[in-house]
């Protein structure tokens, strides 16, 4: 599907690959109890994503610490209702196609002869066993239908046409409703039904879901369908999975093997039914040596884990561990931001916080140039916080927003804003007499953080303006900030620095209290109104504004609008302060491993990670 | 003796209520809990968080109820033999637990034996020839191994183990052989892999044990009874073992209190840098995360079993040395 269509036309139809499948022979010999893929697969298109076709069998080893972690099999299964493809544009995966009209109905058509990895087939049940089942009820979803599948608070009218046909209706659009469903952490509007109902009260006999509440240790059958039904972390081996792999493992477990999905939708050009590698195994092991591991090649693909200061040594064992590495750019908006608290409690330092003019003034004031050659070996890109140059929405004015060192602009801005009094040593004062010294409030996390601001506190002495930093911990972090109790904290920029309009643009409103620079103008939208404070600046309510124009926009146009007024805005008023952006992450890959592009991004979104670059399409040349 | 021991027994009772209060406070003194922790790692991996949920989740894990509430409920059920749910493994605590317990004996095992292979024999001799060059040159390179960090080691150790050796990195065996049954390449495995484990952690506690066993020895060696030993010319293997070395074994036999909690729970730190299957780096994991019942209930178990231990090393004293059987039942 071309991009084109989908900007042009309001009523449209994502379709899966060019051409429906013609009906060749499938390789799907092994394990007769499997019927293999679909009678119509998505057969992907090796040419476009720069392919070669290979050979089905071997096994990968991936490294993980936590058992939580098993989670990014999903992730890099990449397996979605609807999924994107390399130039992100939403394609047709699980789903044959999906017609849209106005962002407001949605019908979805299933494969035909589509399986379950136990066999069963996959159709309209699944989907209403969610939506009546599992959605609305209150014992299971507590915290009520998903957010995403609501439009002003009212949820979609679903009708279950047929046995392969779904439709979605809302009275006005939601372009939030495909983008969820291709989330690299995916909206499940679909369960295997047949497995599930034997957790259901409705469906399954009392006795035998007492005797499991018994012998699990819950308090009710809600607890249990849930512990058993986790599609996005698969720890139930029995649960069955659209995904190119399936655990085999009961967890907990050092070592997860998951095994090749028999009846797995997607095929290659010739018609062999992918995943080509027949197992993938998860390791656990302490993240601490996880670096160290994959340097002496006992990973056959990683990127979580490990990071760019291990590239010289992981590069030293490349050839003795049979590996490369490759430097991929990140998806991230910027490596790291500082994040002005404007709802801080101190009363002197939130009037300069929300002054345009401060924010702008210690912006400009960051030698970016400095920092990149001296932590980043000249790599990453000297920007503010914004999309990245591969996003459609990019524009230089955003990226390169305050980004340039001014000193002297700098300072005139300081001074206008009313911080022109200095005190003996030299720095700016407050209103109320207290220097201008501003105490930066890490999580803690790496070294790059502390060291990249050693160099802003050099910086900032040229503008009169202190820097003391205080590395904390995550959780305690979070909680000072949306308490108030911080004046600036740092953090990553934008996950979605790959922003395409059909994106989500909450990033850059003031929706939720994690948000550090406005914890508590987030939590003012997050609650409806009912706690936190209202924003009471401008651009901050117009940002809140686009956000909800956003959530019933109708077109592509529309929704380009709105993402460029919101960033025209974000990045004018330097809500954040990025440092730079495009920081790069090794990526350690067996030499035997072909299909893994050479060239790619590394985000959870919209590139799940290795998920956009097809895993199931890897194999092993022996 | 008997109304001794029963009398230590029931006073075990109120130490371990005690202690069970102290834990159940501690873990849970630092802000936030375990959801804030899940939201925390959810933010950082770019994930949005529906706060809303976050809200239930925290009443699905009772996250809600006051404390004191949360403290009874786990107390009743530990008394009972349910140690709760690991939030982060979603499985039973015992289950979590239990599925590394005998790994971590076995390393605990090997490195108890190294030490005292090491340290005995070093700590009689440094005793028996004060001040000499062998005294110095051994003393010192127990001391070295005290003062080197044993994350150092660990990790010098394990690179040294896999270019020279072979052995794969971390862990208590090769990938292939987790969740197998064993067989022999497995054992084989195994043992290739404790070399390092034992190396570090037990020569991390050989320099303590010498010191004090020569320091015990050396007061032992000066009393008058030894020198009338010796003047009547009492063999010196004989005049060594027969009373001196069986005095100076008080210190020795007072740690095996301390030593059954460290069977269970293996070296903490140096697991983590090992990456070793062990309880060690469950428990600092857990802490971390706030995962309040797997932590609480294993810190109970080790103070069970650190409160056990004293008694039977207490009781062990009693009948070793006439002196503290006496003056212990009557001072208390």
């Amino acid at each position: 599907m071309l991009n084109g269509t989908l900007k042009l036309k309001t009523a449209l139809s994502i379709v899966a690959g060019a051409a429906l499948w013609a009906g060749t022979a499938l390789n799907t010999s092994i394990g007769t109890a499997f019927a293999g893929a679909p009678e119509e697969p998505r057969v992907m298109d090796f040419a476009a994503a720069d392919k070669q076709i290979g050979k089905r069998g071997g096994q990968i080893n991936l490294l993980m610490a936590k058992p939580k972690d098993i989670r990014m099999m999903t992730v890099y299964g990449g397996a979605r209702l609807v999924a994107y493809d390399q130039t992100f544009q939403l394609q047709a995966d699980i789903l044959k196609k999906i017609d849209i009209e106005d962002n407001k109905d949605f019908t979805l058509h299933l494969r035909k002869g589509h399986l379950w990895s136990d066999g069963q087939p996959f159709t309209s049940e699944d989907f209403r066993y969610w939506w009546e089942d599992v959605a609305n009820n209150a014992a299971l979803m507590k915290g009520g239908i998903p957010r995403q599948l609501l439009v002003n608070g009212k949820p979609p009218k679903v009708e279950f046409i047929d046995s392969h046909t779904i439709s979605y209706a809302w009275d006005e659009p939601n372009p939030l409703f495909l983008t969820a469903l291709a989330a690299a952490r995916p909206t499940y509007i679909y369960m295997p039904a047949h497995y599930m109902k034997q957790f259901h009260e409705k469906y399954a006999d009392p006795a035998k879901i007492a005797a499991l509440v018994e012998s699990e240790r819950v308090q009710a059958w809600s607890n249990l369908h849930q512990r058993f039904g986790r599609q996005y972390r698969p720890e139930n081996p029995d649960l069955p999975t659209l995904q190119p792999w399936r655990n085999t493992t009961k967890m907990p477990s050092e070592r997860v093997i998951f095994k090749r999905n028999e009846n797995y939708h997607r095929v290659d050009p010739e018609g062999t039914q992918l995943p080509y590698l027949d197992e993938v195994i998860v390791n656990m092991s302490s993240s601490q040596i996880i670096a160290a591991k994959a340097g002496t090649g006992e990973t056959d693909l990683q990127g979580r884990y490990i990071r760019f200061d291990n590239y010289a040594f992981l590069k030293k064992g490349a050839e003795e561990g049979n590996y490369k590495v490759l430097l991929w750019p990140s998806g991230r908006g910027s490596e790291m931001v500082l994040l002005p608290n404007m709802n801080t409690k101190d009363e002197g330092f939130r009037a300069a916080m929300q002054d345009r003019r401060v924010r702008q003034a210690l912006s400009l004031a960051i030698d970016r140039t400095e920092i990149n050659e001296t932590i980043f070996f000249g790599l990453a890109r000297e920007t503010a916080n914004s999309v990245l140059p591969s996003s459609p929405l990019y524009k230089e004015e955003y990226a390169g927003a305050f980004a340039t060192r001014d000193v002297d602009v700098a300072n005139k801005l300081l001074d206008e804003a009313g911080y022109a009094n200095r005190n003996d040593e030299g720095l700016r004062t407050l209103p109320d007499g207290r220097p201008f010294q501003i105490i930066v409030e890490t999580a803690g996390e790496s070294s790059q953080e502390t060291d990249i601001l050693q160099l802003v506190t050099d910086h900032w002495k040229a503008i009169g303006v202190k820097l003391f930093v205080k590395p904390s911990q995550r959780d305690i972090l979070r909680g000072r900030v949306s308490n108030g109790e911080t004046v600036m904290s740092t953090w990553q920029g934008l996950n979605r620095g790959l922003a395409t309009p059909e994106m989500n643009p909450e990033e850059l409103a003031p929706v939720s209290p994690v948000q550090a620079q406005w914890p508590s103008w987030g939590l003012h939208f997050d609650s409806k109104g009912t706690a936190g404070e209202e924003p009471t600046l401008e651009p901050v309510k117009k940002l809140a504004g686009l956000y909800s124009n956003w959530r019933t926009a109708a077109n592509y146009d529309e929704q380009t609008k709105i993402w460029q007024d919101m960033l025209s805005i974000f990045t004018e008023e330097v809500f954040t302060i990025g440092i730079v952006s495009g920081g790069l992450q090794p990526v350690v890959i067996n030499n035997k491993l072909r299909n893994v592009p050479e060239e790619g991004v590394w985000a959870f979104e919209p590139t799940l990670y290795f998920g956009a670059y097809m895993p199931d399409t890897f194999w092993l040349d022996e | 003796m008997l109304r001794y021991i029963f009398y230590r027994t029931m006073v075990m009772i109120p130490t371990l209520i005690l202690a069970s209060i102290v834990i159940f406070t501690i873990i849970q003194l630092p802000p936030g809990d375990y959801v804030e922790t899940y939201i925390g790692e959810l933010l950082a991996s770019g994930e949005t968080v529906d706060l809303a949920r976050v809200e239930y989740l925290r009443e699905e894990y009772g996250l809600n109820k006051p404390m004191w509430q949360r403290y009874l409920i786990w107390i009743t059920n530990f008394a009972q033999g349910d140690f709760g749910y690991s939030f982060e493994f979603q499985r039973p605590v015992s289950e979590v637990v239990g599925n590394r317990l005998w790994l971590t004996m076995l390393v605990s095992f090997f490195t108890i034996i190294l030490t005292w292979v090491i340290a005995f024999p070093i700590g009689i001799y440094s005793a028996t020839h004060q001040y000499s060059w062998g005294d110095y040159g051994l003393t010192f390179l127990g001391l070295l191994g005290m003062a080197t960090p044993n994350f150092l080691l660990a990790l010098v150790m394990m690179y040294l183990a896999k270019t020279y050796f072979g052995v794969s990195i971390g862990g208590l065996m090769d990938k292939e052989f987790v969740d197998q049954p064993m067989s022999w390449p497995k054992f084989w495995s195994i043992m290739e892999h404790l070399i390092v484990p034992t190396i570090v952690i037990g020569t991390a506690g050989t320099a303590a044990m010498i010191r004090r066993l020569r320091a015990n020895l050396l007061d032992e060696l000066q009393k008058q009874y030894v020198i009338t030993a010796k003047a009547k010319g009492v063999r010196p293997f004989k005049a060594l073992v027969k009373y001196p070395l069986r005095m100076s074994l008080n210190f020795f036999v007072a740690d095996i209190g301390s030593l059954l909690p460290a069977i269970i729970s293996g070296a903490e730190i140096v697991a983590i840098v090992l990456s070793l299957q062990t309880t060690g780096p469950l428990l600092i994991a857990a802490l971390q995360s706030q995962d309040m019942y797997l932590a609480g209930s294993f810190l109970m178990f080790l103070a069970t079993l650190t409160v056990i231990g004293v008694l039977l090393s207490d009781i062990a004293l009693g009948f070793l040395d006439p002196r503290i059987r006496l003056s212990g039942g009557a001072s208390k």
